[in-house]
Parts: C-alpha cells; structure tokens; sequence
C-alpha cells in the first residue's frame, strides 16, 4: 500500500481528484479533521431513529403490562390504563436507548476498536491525527501502484512510502 | 446593547494555525516540562474536602438520617437542595455544547470540552445526594422495574420515579456523549504521546480511531444527531426535577411554573459555572488565545438574559399565591419574603436578579472581573434558592399544627463541601488527562477561517 502525506487539505482533495479520474483505487484517507466535499452519508441517524422509537414503544408498552396486567393498583379510583404519566418514562428510556444504539452502531459501521492496521507502519501516519493529511492506494499489482506513485510525486506529496498491506 | 459590542474580538486569536492550536492543546496534559505547582496545591485542597465529604458519607452510613437536619415538616433538607443545585449546574455544560452546537455558532467550538467535563463531575455530584437521602441505600436498585420475588413494580405515575429515569439517562448519556465526542481527540493524544504508558492509554480509548473517511463520514453524523438528542433531554431533565416539586400537593411547590422555572435555573447557575472556569483556566492551561474575550463576552450576554429570565419567574412566583386565593400559599409566601429566612430571600433576588443587571453595560461584560462576579453571585444565588423552594416552603405546611422550621447540622455541610472536593478534583484530574478543547472541531473553524 502507498501511503502519501499532504502538508494542506487543499493538495488532498486534488490528489483524490486525479486519483479517482484515472481509476486508480481503492482508495483511503486519514486526516485530522473531517475532509471538505466527501460524502457525508450516514446510516446512523436511521438507526437512532429507529432505536428510539422501539425504545418508546418498548417502555411505554411495560408501563401499561405492569400496571394493567401484572401490578394493577387502584389509586384514586383512576384507571388502570392511565398513560399521560408513561410519556415521560418512555421518553426517557427512548433518548438512553437511542444514543447508545447511536453510538455502537457507529462502532460497528466504521469497524472499531481496532486497535493496529497495517497502515500504522507509516511514519505519515504520526502526523495524521495532527496536522498532516495521508492519502492510500491500495493494490497488488505492482503497475498501479507504479502509476500511482509518480502520479502522487507529481501532485507534490511531501512524502511517499509504501507499507505492506 | 451598546454599540462598542459591534467591535467583538475573534473566537480563536490571530496568527493561531492548526498545527500551533494542535500543540497548545495537546501539550497540556503530554508536555512534561509544564509546571503545576498551582495544580498540586488545588488538588490537595480538594482532595481534602473530598476526603471530608467521605468521612460524612460513612458517618451518615453509620447513624442514619438523624445525623442531617431533616426532621418533620421538613424531610427533604439539604441532600435534595444540593441535588438540585448540582444537577442545575450540569445542566448548563450540556445546553451550551448541544444547543449552540445545533445552531451552529462558531464561539462553541473552543468551550464546549470544557462545559462538557464540568457537566460530568456536577451531574456526578448531584447522582449521590438521591441515593444518600433514601435512608437505606443500599436498597437503591428498588428503583429499577427488575423482576423480583415480591412482583413489585415501580410507581410509574411518580415524578419520584420520572426523577431517577430522567438522571440515570442524563448521568449515562453525558458521558457517552462526551466520550464520543472527545475519540478523535484521544487519536490525536495517543500520536502525539511520547511515553509508551500514554501512548499505551490513549490508544486503547482512542479504540483504534484513525481519521479514516468512513469514520469521520460517520462520526459527523453521529454526533449531529447525538447533540439533537441531547438538548430535549437536557431540558427534560431538570423539567422533570422541577415536576418531583410541582406534583406533591404542597404550599409553594403545586405550580405549574416549576418545571421552566428549573430549567431557567439550570442555564442560569450552569452558564456561570462555565463562564468561572474558563476564567479561572484559560491562562494556567496558556488556552488564553483559544478561549478569548468573545467567549466571556457572549456568556456575559447569555448569563444576562437567563437572569431575566428567573427574574420573570420570581415575579409569577409572587403573584401566584395572591392569585390562587389559597391562604396558605400566601401564608407561606409571606414567611418566606419576611420570615425568619427573610435574608435568605432577598440575598437571592440581590444575586439572581438585581446584580446581573449590570451585564446590561458593555463595560461590565468587557470587564473579566464583573462578570466572575456576576457568576459567583449566580453560583451562590441559585444556592439560596434551592434553599429557599426546599427548606423555607416546606416549613409552613397546610396544617399549622406542624409548621417547624429547618436547621443544617454540621454533617449537612460536611458532605456538601466533600461533592464539592468531588467536582474540583474530577474536573483536575480531567485537565491533567484529557485535551480541555475539541481539537478536531477548532481545525474545521481554523480552516473555515483561512488560518490553517
């Protein structure tokens, strides 16, 4: 795998720009702050959604069997089934289960903990979560690589190494 | 507002480049020639008061309830004024890094780490005082609706009960929101470290974060919607804290005023909290030029307008007792403003309402020391005002036969000044581990501003 470093985020998008115009792929970035222009699609808000409704409706329907069905107790001669007060249980019950549904599915999405890569063999990568901004190709065959580090030596990469994937 | 404001200084001082920010914040808890003699002796003081606090907390385990002030008609004492008080604080913290982050304004980004943090030992703080007051805590799992071989189930009409849902997902959710938004950073910290200990420890919470496309797509997300969540439950929270006062039956709590009355109280006492500690760290940390004048500036007007805000529900609070015709709200209403604990009252209204006032002049929010004096003030204001809904309204019941009146013992302050010692020494070890600003955040706002 290559592993390029870019001093600016601008030279970044560039490089990805040309890379992906010649198909040379597939491609991966590492930098410090989210890059400008890239997909920002998600799954996850879909999930929390869905997480926190399931809660609500979960919680809400365990307030009515518990006091319909398994503890009914007369208070007041007021029904059962009197649900204004679940609302505020259910709701939150709802955020707890949403925001962590949230939260372990982005772990799973982006595939973590993982705690070393092969591509932490690049010494780029130190500057990666600072201030450097590292671009990869990864590839077997030994052209496309070829290709992709004068391309990227062109594009003035301020370092060029190649780790094994 | 007076026209000098138009002149605001920036959010992040000139000549700031990413990678000089990156350094300045990173360094604080990685540089090791730093110098923390101001630390250690801060850290012995609140270790102290904390270690007072424990031997409060043991004795109280001892003896039992008797060894508070709480006696009949006054039950709830100083365990549920501290609660409130802690848990308002906390409050803040979140409502400034989920609501201003949802509208986006760029002085965010350098405090919201910061407001998070305090919010964490606060809440934590506040997480005691129900469990201690049970009397019996070790019974506190009673609470969750767990199968048992009693077939009991919790009271869910209780705003008692709404009470321990709404802060057992407030406590969880501070922290995995804080957590979540902190992984970024602690990838940064784990390849800036050089010790292999360090290195060693933020790599395993970093959990392997590299800055990868897909990561960030997906963290961006994430936390969006997380921050969306976070500000209706902040607000439900201390709503449901102000309901636990407003469903009892009670002279002076029966109103449906309580629960935007504490949530008021919350911005107002949290927004101080915040604004005295990035006072009070900005320069020891050297986060002076991160953390600038517009910062202090713009809380000074958001502190201004949640006081006015308590100011208008005072006012509904006076008037409601003449207006409901019931004599014994306005017995208790009376003895609360003239009262033995009169002082009390007004000391509240001096701190809560009148000296914010000044905030009204440019001066005064240009001035750093107004408005730590204003925060202070707002700290202790919202004290007496705890002090005063617990402790001066339930001394005058329904019944005259039990009127009483309420007096802390020393066991009462002892434990409040250990969760004291418990939010200085969290929020110190916190400094001393964990970046006190969100790095990746403030490289978007360099960025966008041209100073990358």
């Amino acid at each position: 795998m290559i592993v390029a470093l870019f001093e600016k985020e601008d030279d970044l998008r560039h490089a990805l720009r040309r890379l992906r115009a010649e198909n040379i792929g597939p491609i991966e970035t590492y930098t410090p702050a989210p890059v400008e222009g890239e997909s920002e699609q998600s799954v996850i808000p879909l999930i929390i959604l869905v997480a926190g409704l399931l809660g609500a409706a979960a919680s809400f329907g365990l307030q009515t069997y518990s006091s319909t069905v398994a503890y009914p107790f007369l208070i007041g001669n007021r029904p059962d089934f009197s649900w204004p007060p679940f609302i505020v249980t259910a709701f939150e019950n709802a955020v707890l289960i949403a925001l962590i549904a949230g939260i372990v599915s982005f772990l799973l999405v982006s595939r973590l903990p993982l705690l070393y890569a092969p591509v932490d063999e690049a010494t780029a990568m130190r500057r990666a979560s600072s201030d450097g901004w590292v671009l990869t190709v990864q590839g077997r065959e030994a052209a496309t690589l070829d290709r992709a580090r004068r391309l990227l030596h062109r594009l003035d990469a301020a370092s060029i190494e190649e780790v094994p994937e | 507002m007076s026209g000098a404001d138009l002149s605001m200084p920036a959010v992040v001082a000139p000549g700031e480049t990413v990678a000089s920010m990156t350094r300045r914040v990173s360094d604080v808890p990685l540089d090791p020639r730093r110098s923390w003699v101001w630390w250690w002796v801060t850290l012995a003081i609140s270790t102290s008061m904390l270690g007072l606090g424990t031997i409060g907390i043991l004795w109280a385990f001892y003896v039992g309830i008797r060894a508070w002030g709480n006696s009949w008609p006054v039950m709830w004492g100083f365990p549920i004024l501290a609660y409130v008080w802690w848990i308002a604080i906390a409050s803040g913290g979140t409502f400034i890094s989920a609501f201003f982050f949802l509208v986006r304004v760029e002085w965010r980004t350098s405090i919201n780490r910061m407001a998070e943090t305090m919010t964490l030992f606060a809440a934590a703080c506040a997480g005691i005082y129900p469990i201690l007051h049970l009397g019996r805590p070790w019974f506190a799992y009673w609470l969750f609706p767990y199968p048992n071989v009693m077939t009991l189930w919790p009271q869910w009409k209780s705003p008692l009960l709404w009470d321990f849902m709404a802060l057992f997902t407030y406590v969880v959710c501070s922290i995995l929101f804080w957590y979540f938004g902190l992984m970024p950073d602690l990838a940064t910290m784990r390849d800036r470290a050089r010790s292999r200990f360090a290195q060693i420890l933020y790599g395993f919470f970093a959990l392997g974060f590299r800055g990868s496309g897909t990561q960030w797509r997906h963290l961006k997300a994430t936390y969006a919607v997380l921050a969306a969540i976070m500000a209706p439950l902040v607000v439900s929270v201390h709503s449901v804290v102000g309901l636990d006062f407003a469903g009892a039956a009670t002279p002076g709590w029966h109103s449906t005023e309580y629960p935007p009355f504490f949530v008021f109280g919350a911005l107002w006492s949290g927004l101080s909290t915040v604004v005295l500690l990035l006072l009070a760290f900005r320069r020891p940390l050297g986060l002076a030029p991160l953390i600038t004048d517009r910062h202090i500036r713009v809380l000074a007007k958001l502190m201004l307008t949640s006081s006015l805000c308590m100011t208008y529900a005072y006012i509904m609070d006076a008037f409601e007792p003449f207006y409901s015709g019931e004599a014994t709200e306005r017995i208790q209403y009376l003895a609360r403003i003239t009262g033995a604990y009169a002082p009390v009252y007004w000391s509240m209204i001096a701190c809560n309402c009148l000296i914010p006032l000044i905030l009204c002049f440019g001066w005064a929010r240009r001035s750093h020391f107004a408005v730590g004096l204003v925060a202070v003030g707002s700290i202790v204001g919202m004290w007496l005002e705890r002090f005063n809904i617990v402790e001066i309204t339930l001394r005058r019941p329904h019944l005259p036969s039990s009127w009483g009146t309420y007096v802390p013992t020393l066991w009462d302050w002892v434990i409040f000044v250990g969760t004291l010692g418990l939010f200085l020494t969290g929020l110190l070890l916190a400094i001393r581990l964990v970046p006190m600003i969100s790095m990746y955040e403030m490289r978007e706002l360099l960025h966008g501003k041209g100073q990358a």
